[in-house]
Protein backbone atom coordinates (compact mmCIF):
# COMPACT_ATOMS: atom_id res chain seq x y z
CA UNK A 1 0.00 0.00 0.00
CA UNK A 2 1.74 3.33 -1.10
CA UNK A 3 0.16 6.88 0.92
CA UNK A 4 -1.81 8.63 -0.76
CA UNK A 5 -0.93 12.58 -1.59
CA UNK A 6 -1.77 14.85 0.33
CA UNK A 7 -1.73 12.52 3.35
CA UNK A 8 -4.96 13.74 5.47
CA UNK A 9 -4.39 16.31 8.53
CA UNK A 10 -6.29 13.56 10.83
CA UNK A 11 -4.23 10.78 9.92
CA UNK A 12 -0.94 12.96 10.22
CA UNK A 13 -1.74 13.63 13.46
CA UNK A 14 -2.53 9.84 14.41
CA UNK A 15 0.82 9.17 13.16
CA UNK A 16 2.76 12.00 15.00
CA UNK A 17 0.47 10.30 18.09
CA UNK A 18 2.77 6.97 17.51
CA UNK A 19 -0.68 5.24 17.00
CA UNK A 20 -0.10 4.06 13.51
CA UNK A 21 1.90 1.19 13.24
CA UNK A 22 3.53 -1.23 11.08
CA UNK A 23 3.05 -1.02 6.88
CA UNK A 24 0.72 2.20 7.21
CA UNK A 25 3.29 3.96 9.20
CA UNK A 26 5.83 2.74 6.66
CA UNK A 27 4.51 3.80 3.79
CA UNK A 28 3.04 7.02 4.77
CA UNK A 29 6.87 7.96 6.86
CA UNK A 30 8.21 7.35 3.21
CA UNK A 31 5.72 9.49 1.96
CA UNK A 32 6.85 12.18 3.98
CA UNK A 33 10.25 12.20 3.24
CA UNK A 34 10.06 12.83 -0.60
CA UNK A 35 6.96 15.20 -0.37
CA UNK A 36 7.59 18.87 1.12
CA UNK A 37 3.82 19.61 1.72
CA UNK A 38 3.28 16.48 3.65
CA UNK A 39 6.09 17.37 5.55
CA UNK A 40 4.93 20.78 6.00
CA UNK A 41 1.57 19.43 7.24
CA UNK A 42 3.32 16.58 9.42
CA UNK A 43 5.24 19.62 11.02
CA UNK A 44 2.10 21.18 12.42
CA UNK A 45 0.28 18.24 13.04
CA UNK A 46 3.42 16.87 15.48
CA UNK A 47 3.19 20.74 17.03
CA UNK A 48 -0.70 19.87 17.62
CA UNK A 49 0.18 16.43 19.45
CA UNK A 50 2.86 18.17 21.32
CA UNK A 51 0.61 20.13 23.46
CA UNK A 52 -0.99 16.40 25.04
CA UNK A 53 2.21 17.18 27.00
CA UNK A 54 0.09 20.00 29.04
CA UNK A 55 -1.60 17.07 30.29
CA UNK A 56 1.67 15.89 31.95
CA UNK A 57 1.07 17.09 35.87
CA UNK A 58 3.26 20.24 36.23
CA UNK A 59 6.94 19.88 37.75
CA UNK A 60 10.18 21.14 38.18
CA UNK A 61 13.40 19.42 37.62
CA UNK A 62 15.90 19.84 40.67
CA UNK A 63 18.20 23.27 40.65
CA UNK A 64 21.10 20.43 40.82
CA UNK A 65 20.10 19.79 37.51
CA UNK A 66 20.58 23.40 36.23
CA UNK A 67 24.00 23.66 37.72
CA UNK A 68 25.68 20.14 36.42
CA UNK A 69 24.02 21.46 33.25
CA UNK A 70 26.04 24.34 33.24
CA UNK A 71 29.36 22.88 34.52
CA UNK A 72 28.78 20.56 31.52
CA UNK A 73 29.10 23.54 28.94
CA UNK A 74 31.43 25.37 30.98
CA UNK A 75 34.14 22.34 30.97
CA UNK A 76 33.37 22.21 27.12
CA UNK A 77 33.90 25.88 26.31
CA UNK A 78 37.36 25.42 28.77
CA UNK A 79 38.18 22.22 26.47
CA UNK A 80 37.97 24.00 23.01
CA UNK A 81 39.61 27.40 24.62
CA UNK A 82 42.57 24.82 25.67
CA UNK A 83 42.96 23.10 22.40
CA UNK A 84 44.62 25.90 20.47
CA UNK A 85 46.35 27.11 23.37
CA UNK A 86 48.52 23.55 23.65
CA UNK A 87 48.95 24.14 19.42
CA UNK A 88 50.87 27.31 19.90
CA UNK A 89 52.86 25.34 22.43
CA UNK A 90 54.39 22.96 20.74
CA UNK A 91 54.97 24.78 17.41
CA UNK A 92 56.53 27.30 19.28
CA UNK A 93 59.00 24.65 21.06
CA UNK A 94 60.18 23.55 17.64
CA UNK A 95 62.01 26.49 16.11
CA UNK A 96 63.48 26.63 20.03
CA UNK A 97 65.47 23.70 20.14
CA UNK A 98 67.02 24.99 16.83
CA UNK A 99 67.67 28.61 18.00
CA UNK A 100 69.22 26.23 21.35
CA UNK A 101 71.36 25.49 18.86
CA UNK A 102 72.49 27.77 16.66
CA UNK A 103 72.92 30.41 18.94
CA UNK A 104 74.75 31.78 22.07
CA UNK A 105 72.46 30.79 25.58
CA UNK A 106 71.70 34.19 26.31
CA UNK A 107 69.71 34.75 22.71
CA UNK A 108 67.90 31.82 24.00
CA UNK A 109 67.42 33.24 27.82
CA UNK A 110 65.88 36.62 25.92
CA UNK A 111 63.95 34.99 23.70
CA UNK A 112 62.39 33.05 26.51
CA UNK A 113 61.64 35.93 27.76
CA UNK A 114 60.09 37.60 24.97
CA UNK A 115 58.05 34.74 24.86
CA UNK A 116 56.67 34.64 28.62
CA UNK A 117 56.11 38.95 27.95
CA UNK A 118 53.80 38.35 24.57
CA UNK A 119 52.17 35.50 26.74
CA UNK A 120 51.21 37.38 29.71
CA UNK A 121 50.34 40.73 27.15
CA UNK A 122 47.97 38.09 25.36
CA UNK A 123 46.47 36.88 28.03
CA UNK A 124 45.62 41.12 29.55
CA UNK A 125 44.13 41.01 26.03
CA UNK A 126 42.19 38.35 26.28
CA UNK A 127 40.61 39.06 29.30
CA UNK A 128 39.61 42.70 28.35
CA UNK A 129 38.19 41.25 25.18
CA UNK A 130 36.33 38.78 27.09
CA UNK A 131 35.18 41.97 29.80
CA UNK A 132 34.42 43.68 26.19
CA UNK A 133 32.20 40.86 25.29
CA UNK A 134 30.14 40.84 28.92
CA UNK A 135 29.61 44.69 28.67
CA UNK A 136 28.46 44.44 24.73
CA UNK A 137 25.82 41.47 25.55
CA UNK A 138 25.09 43.39 29.10
CA UNK A 139 24.37 46.35 26.94
CA UNK A 140 22.58 44.57 23.89
CA UNK A 141 20.10 43.15 26.87
CA UNK A 142 19.53 46.39 27.79
CA UNK A 143 18.65 47.96 24.90
CA UNK A 144 16.11 45.56 24.19
CA UNK A 145 14.50 46.41 27.61
CA UNK A 146 14.10 49.94 26.80
CA UNK A 147 12.95 49.26 22.86
CA UNK A 148 10.36 47.08 24.03
CA UNK A 149 9.59 49.16 26.90
CA UNK A 150 9.46 52.68 24.84
CA UNK A 151 7.25 50.63 21.88
CA UNK A 152 4.79 49.76 24.49
CA UNK A 153 4.27 53.32 26.73
CA UNK A 154 4.34 54.74 22.96
CA UNK A 155 1.66 52.67 21.38
CA UNK A 156 -1.67 54.55 21.55
CA UNK A 157 -4.21 51.98 22.66
CA UNK A 158 -1.61 51.14 25.61
CA UNK A 159 -3.38 51.31 29.12
CA UNK A 160 -2.66 52.28 32.59
CA UNK A 161 -3.74 50.77 35.57
CA UNK A 162 -2.50 51.95 39.29
CA UNK A 163 -2.39 49.67 41.72
CA UNK A 164 -2.19 50.46 45.51
CA UNK A 165 -2.38 48.44 49.08
CA UNK A 166 -5.00 46.27 49.92
CA UNK A 167 -3.90 47.58 53.65
CA UNK A 168 -5.06 51.52 54.06
CA UNK A 169 -2.10 52.03 56.57
CA UNK A 170 0.49 51.33 53.52
CA UNK A 171 2.10 53.69 51.13
CA UNK A 172 3.02 50.35 48.60
CA UNK A 173 2.08 51.22 45.11
CA UNK A 174 2.46 50.00 41.74
CA UNK A 175 1.53 51.05 38.37
CA UNK A 176 1.07 48.80 35.34
CA UNK A 177 0.70 49.81 31.58
CA UNK A 178 -0.45 46.90 29.54
CA UNK A 179 -1.39 46.30 25.56
CA UNK A 180 -3.58 43.39 24.84
CA UNK A 181 -3.22 43.69 21.15
CA UNK A 182 0.80 43.81 21.70
CA UNK A 183 0.92 41.27 24.19
CA UNK A 184 2.67 42.72 26.60
CA UNK A 185 2.64 43.89 30.27
CA UNK A 186 5.14 46.49 31.77
CA UNK A 187 4.77 47.15 36.05
CA UNK A 188 6.99 49.36 38.49
CA UNK A 189 6.10 50.58 41.67
CA UNK A 190 7.52 50.52 45.30
CA UNK A 191 7.48 47.26 47.50
CA UNK A 192 9.52 46.75 50.66
CA UNK A 193 11.52 43.07 51.28
CA UNK A 194 9.18 40.16 50.53
CA UNK A 195 9.31 37.62 53.36
CA UNK A 196 12.49 35.12 53.51
CA UNK A 197 11.93 32.36 50.82
CA UNK A 198 9.26 34.86 48.90
CA UNK A 199 8.69 36.78 45.84
CA UNK A 200 6.20 39.23 44.68
CA UNK A 201 4.02 37.47 41.33
CA UNK A 202 1.81 40.36 39.26
CA UNK A 203 -1.36 39.10 38.34
CA UNK A 204 -3.80 39.66 34.90
CA UNK A 205 -7.30 39.34 36.25
CA UNK A 206 -9.37 38.43 32.92
CA UNK A 207 -12.69 39.56 32.04
CA UNK A 208 -13.13 36.09 31.88
CA UNK A 209 -10.96 32.96 33.12
CA UNK A 210 -8.17 32.24 35.89
CA UNK A 211 -6.29 35.00 37.03
CA UNK A 212 -2.73 34.79 34.45
CA UNK A 213 0.74 35.26 35.59
CA UNK A 214 2.84 38.61 34.59
CA UNK A 215 5.75 36.95 37.02
CA UNK A 216 7.62 36.71 39.89
CA UNK A 217 9.89 39.40 41.11
CA UNK A 218 11.89 40.89 43.88
CA UNK A 219 11.22 44.42 44.75
CA UNK A 220 15.59 44.82 43.32
CA UNK A 221 13.98 44.66 39.73
CA UNK A 222 10.65 46.68 40.51
CA UNK A 223 11.34 50.15 42.66
CA UNK A 224 12.91 52.92 42.08
CA UNK A 225 12.01 53.64 38.04
CA UNK A 226 12.93 50.27 36.90
CA UNK A 227 10.37 48.37 35.03
CA UNK A 228 9.34 44.68 34.81
CA UNK A 229 8.44 43.45 30.94
CA UNK A 230 6.49 40.17 30.85
CA UNK A 231 4.85 38.98 27.54
CA UNK A 232 0.80 38.55 28.04
CA UNK A 233 -1.85 36.30 25.92
CA UNK A 234 -2.90 38.71 22.96
CA UNK A 235 -6.53 39.68 23.04
CA UNK A 236 -7.15 39.12 26.80
CA UNK A 237 -9.41 41.97 27.99
CA UNK A 238 -7.72 42.65 31.54
CA UNK A 239 -10.42 43.64 34.69
CA UNK A 240 -7.81 44.49 36.79
CA UNK A 241 -4.20 43.66 38.26
CA UNK A 242 -3.14 42.00 41.60
CA UNK A 243 0.13 41.08 43.34
CA UNK A 244 0.06 38.98 45.53
CA UNK A 245 2.90 37.38 48.03
CA UNK A 246 4.08 33.55 46.36
CA UNK A 247 7.27 31.02 47.06
CA UNK A 248 9.97 31.17 45.19
CA UNK A 249 9.78 31.06 41.98
CA UNK A 250 6.20 31.68 41.55
CA UNK A 251 2.86 29.67 41.45
CA UNK A 252 0.26 29.26 38.43
CA UNK A 253 -2.73 30.19 40.82
CA UNK A 254 -2.61 33.18 43.43
CA UNK A 255 -1.87 31.51 46.58
CA UNK A 256 -0.85 33.49 48.98
CA UNK A 257 -2.29 37.00 50.69
CA UNK A 258 -2.69 39.80 47.81
CA UNK A 259 -0.55 42.98 48.93
CA UNK A 260 -1.37 45.23 45.62
CA UNK A 261 -4.77 45.56 43.35
CA UNK A 262 -6.26 47.72 41.06
CA UNK A 263 -8.45 48.59 38.27
CA UNK A 264 -9.20 50.35 35.11
CA UNK A 265 -11.73 52.87 35.16
CA UNK B 1 10.95 29.33 36.32
CA UNK B 2 8.50 32.27 36.16
CA UNK B 3 11.02 35.32 36.90
CA UNK B 4 9.68 38.30 34.76
CA UNK B 5 13.66 39.68 34.79
CA UNK B 6 13.35 42.01 32.44
CA UNK B 7 16.26 41.60 29.10
CA UNK B 8 16.33 37.27 29.23
CA UNK B 9 11.91 37.45 29.89
CA UNK B 10 11.57 39.50 27.01
CA UNK B 11 14.17 38.10 24.27
CA UNK B 12 12.64 35.33 21.96
CA UNK B 13 14.00 32.07 21.67
CA UNK B 14 15.43 33.33 18.14
CA UNK B 15 17.61 35.64 19.74
CA UNK B 16 19.03 33.52 22.64
CA UNK B 17 19.35 30.81 20.39
CA UNK B 18 21.82 33.10 18.27
CA UNK B 19 23.40 34.17 21.25
CA UNK B 20 23.57 30.17 22.09
CA UNK B 21 25.59 29.61 19.00
CA UNK B 22 27.96 32.39 20.16
CA UNK B 23 28.89 30.29 22.87
CA UNK B 24 27.06 32.37 25.47
CA UNK B 25 25.96 30.08 28.40
CA UNK B 26 23.37 32.92 30.14
CA UNK B 27 21.20 32.38 26.60
CA UNK B 28 21.16 28.75 27.23
CA UNK B 29 20.60 29.34 30.89
CA UNK B 30 17.28 31.51 30.13
CA UNK B 31 16.05 29.02 27.56
CA UNK B 32 16.29 26.50 30.26
CA UNK B 33 14.58 28.40 33.11
CA UNK B 34 11.97 29.21 30.31
CA UNK B 35 11.37 25.36 29.13
CA UNK B 36 13.30 22.85 31.38
CA UNK B 37 9.57 22.63 33.51
CA UNK B 38 7.71 21.57 30.41
CA UNK B 39 10.38 18.94 28.83
CA UNK B 40 10.59 17.28 32.55
CA UNK B 41 7.07 16.88 33.27
CA UNK B 42 6.34 15.41 30.44
CA UNK B 43 9.72 13.34 30.95
CA UNK B 44 9.03 12.08 34.19
CA UNK B 45 5.29 11.60 33.12
CA UNK B 46 6.26 8.75 31.02
CA UNK B 47 9.80 7.35 32.89
CA UNK B 48 8.47 8.05 36.30
CA UNK B 49 12.46 8.13 37.64
CA UNK B 50 13.76 11.20 38.32
CA UNK B 51 17.12 10.68 37.46
CA UNK B 52 16.24 9.45 34.23
CA UNK B 53 13.97 12.13 33.31
CA UNK B 54 17.01 14.92 34.32
CA UNK B 55 19.21 13.05 32.30
CA UNK B 56 16.73 13.42 28.87
CA UNK B 57 16.50 16.67 29.74
CA UNK B 58 20.21 17.62 30.08
CA UNK B 59 20.63 15.67 26.75
CA UNK B 60 18.79 17.57 24.99
CA UNK B 61 19.95 20.85 26.77
CA UNK B 62 23.08 19.98 25.57
CA UNK B 63 22.46 19.37 22.03
CA UNK B 64 20.87 22.52 21.77
CA UNK B 65 24.05 24.08 23.30
CA UNK B 66 26.54 21.97 20.61
CA UNK B 67 23.84 22.15 17.63
CA UNK B 68 22.49 25.38 17.72
CA UNK B 69 23.36 26.52 14.34
CA UNK B 70 21.59 23.62 12.89
CA UNK B 71 18.49 24.96 14.31
CA UNK B 72 16.18 26.84 10.98
CA UNK B 73 13.55 28.64 12.78
CA UNK B 74 11.54 28.52 9.82
CA UNK B 75 10.93 25.24 10.42
CA UNK B 76 9.57 25.27 13.68
CA UNK B 77 9.70 26.13 16.90
CA UNK B 78 11.92 24.99 19.84
CA UNK B 79 9.97 24.47 22.41
CA UNK B 80 8.20 22.01 19.77
CA UNK B 81 11.45 20.18 19.16
CA UNK B 82 12.02 19.73 22.85
CA UNK B 83 8.85 18.23 23.33
CA UNK B 84 8.63 15.49 20.57
CA UNK B 85 12.71 14.97 21.14
CA UNK B 86 11.68 14.58 24.58
CA UNK B 87 9.19 12.42 24.49
CA UNK B 88 10.67 9.92 21.35
CA UNK B 89 13.74 9.57 23.58
CA UNK B 90 11.75 8.78 26.98
CA UNK B 91 9.07 6.20 25.10
CA UNK B 92 12.58 4.70 23.21
CA UNK B 93 14.06 4.28 26.81
CA UNK B 94 10.93 3.14 28.38
CA UNK B 95 10.42 0.58 25.62
CA UNK B 96 13.82 -0.38 25.98
CA UNK B 97 14.70 0.11 22.12
CA UNK B 98 17.99 0.19 21.44
CA UNK B 99 17.97 2.61 18.67
CA UNK B 100 17.86 6.38 19.25
CA UNK B 101 15.54 7.73 17.67
CA UNK B 102 16.38 10.62 15.09
CA UNK B 103 16.31 14.06 16.51
CA UNK B 104 18.59 16.31 15.14
CA UNK B 105 17.67 19.78 14.92
CA UNK B 106 17.54 19.69 11.30
CA UNK B 107 16.06 16.11 11.20
CA UNK B 108 12.65 17.00 13.24
CA UNK B 109 10.81 19.76 12.31
CA UNK B 110 7.63 20.81 14.63
CA UNK B 111 5.11 23.61 14.69
CA UNK B 112 3.82 24.65 17.80
CA UNK B 113 -0.19 26.44 16.64
CA UNK B 114 0.97 28.81 19.60
CA UNK B 115 3.79 30.84 21.15
CA UNK B 116 5.05 29.55 24.45
CA UNK B 117 7.78 32.16 24.82
CA UNK B 118 5.65 33.75 28.07
CA UNK B 119 5.26 31.76 31.16
CA UNK B 120 1.88 33.58 30.84
CA UNK B 121 1.38 31.97 27.64
CA UNK B 122 2.14 28.18 28.53
CA UNK B 123 -0.06 28.54 31.74
CA UNK B 124 -3.06 29.57 29.85
CA UNK B 125 -2.51 26.90 27.60
CA UNK B 126 -2.06 24.14 30.20
CA UNK B 127 -5.59 25.53 31.33
CA UNK B 128 -6.64 24.90 27.93
CA UNK B 129 -5.46 21.55 27.03
CA UNK B 130 -6.81 20.40 30.75
CA UNK B 131 -10.10 21.85 29.81
CA UNK B 132 -10.45 19.94 26.23
CA UNK B 133 -8.83 16.37 28.54
CA UNK B 134 -11.42 16.75 31.09
CA UNK B 135 -14.10 17.36 28.46
CA UNK B 136 -13.54 13.88 27.78
CA UNK B 137 -15.19 10.74 29.79
CA UNK B 138 -12.25 8.43 32.03
CA UNK B 139 -12.12 6.09 29.15
CA UNK B 140 -11.10 8.36 26.07
CA UNK B 141 -8.60 10.30 28.70
CA UNK B 142 -7.15 6.90 29.17
CA UNK B 143 -6.49 5.79 25.67
CA UNK B 144 -4.84 9.39 24.93
CA UNK B 145 -2.76 9.22 27.50
CA UNK B 146 -1.57 5.23 26.75
CA UNK B 147 -1.15 6.56 23.10
CA UNK B 148 1.10 10.21 24.29
CA UNK B 149 2.91 8.81 27.29
CA UNK B 150 3.38 5.65 26.79
CA UNK B 151 3.64 5.36 23.37
CA UNK B 152 1.02 2.16 22.09
CA UNK B 153 -0.43 2.14 18.74
CA UNK B 154 -4.03 1.33 18.55
CA UNK B 155 -3.76 -2.37 18.38
CA UNK B 156 -1.44 -2.29 21.55
CA UNK B 157 -3.89 0.07 23.46
CA UNK B 158 -6.97 -2.32 22.21
CA UNK B 159 -4.84 -5.08 23.58
CA UNK B 160 -4.55 -3.27 26.91
CA UNK B 161 -8.02 -1.78 27.80
CA UNK B 162 -9.95 -4.81 26.41
CA UNK B 163 -12.26 -1.93 23.56
CA UNK B 164 -12.68 -3.13 20.05
CA UNK B 165 -9.87 -1.42 17.98
CA UNK B 166 -12.75 0.98 16.01
CA UNK B 167 -13.77 2.57 19.74
CA UNK B 168 -10.14 3.19 20.39
CA UNK B 169 -9.55 4.73 16.90
CA UNK B 170 -12.57 6.59 17.21
CA UNK B 171 -11.87 7.74 21.04
CA UNK B 172 -8.47 8.88 19.65
CA UNK B 173 -9.95 11.22 17.07
CA UNK B 174 -12.25 12.40 19.49
CA UNK B 175 -9.50 13.62 21.42
CA UNK B 176 -7.47 15.33 18.63
CA UNK B 177 -11.04 17.48 17.88
CA UNK B 178 -11.68 18.37 21.52
CA UNK B 179 -8.01 19.59 21.88
CA UNK B 180 -8.35 21.39 17.94
CA UNK B 181 -11.66 22.86 19.39
CA UNK B 182 -10.16 24.83 22.46
CA UNK B 183 -7.02 26.09 20.66
CA UNK B 184 -9.16 27.63 18.00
Amino acid sequence: MSAQHPIREEDLELLALGVIDGEECRDLRAHIASCAECAGNFAAAQGRVALFAFAAPPQNPSSGARERLLEKIRAEKASIAKTPSEKLTLSAARPAIRWWNSFWIPATAILAIATVLLWINDRRMDDQLQRMREAEQMFEGEMQHQRALVSLLAAGDTKAVSLSSTQKISNDWARVHYNSRMGMVCYTGDLPAPPPHKEYEMWIVPMVGNPISAGAFMPASFNKGRACIAKMPEGVTCKSFAVTIEPMGGTSRPTGPEVLSGAEF
Amino acid sequence: MNRAQGTENGASDWSLLGRVVRKDESALAALYDRYSGLVYAESIRILRDTGAAEEILQDLFFQIWRTAEKFDPERGSLPGWLLVAARNRCISRLRRRDSRPNDELTETSVVLPCNLESTAAQNQLLGRVKKALGSLPNGQREVVELAYFEGMSHSEIAGRTGAPLGTVKTWIRTAMDALKRELT
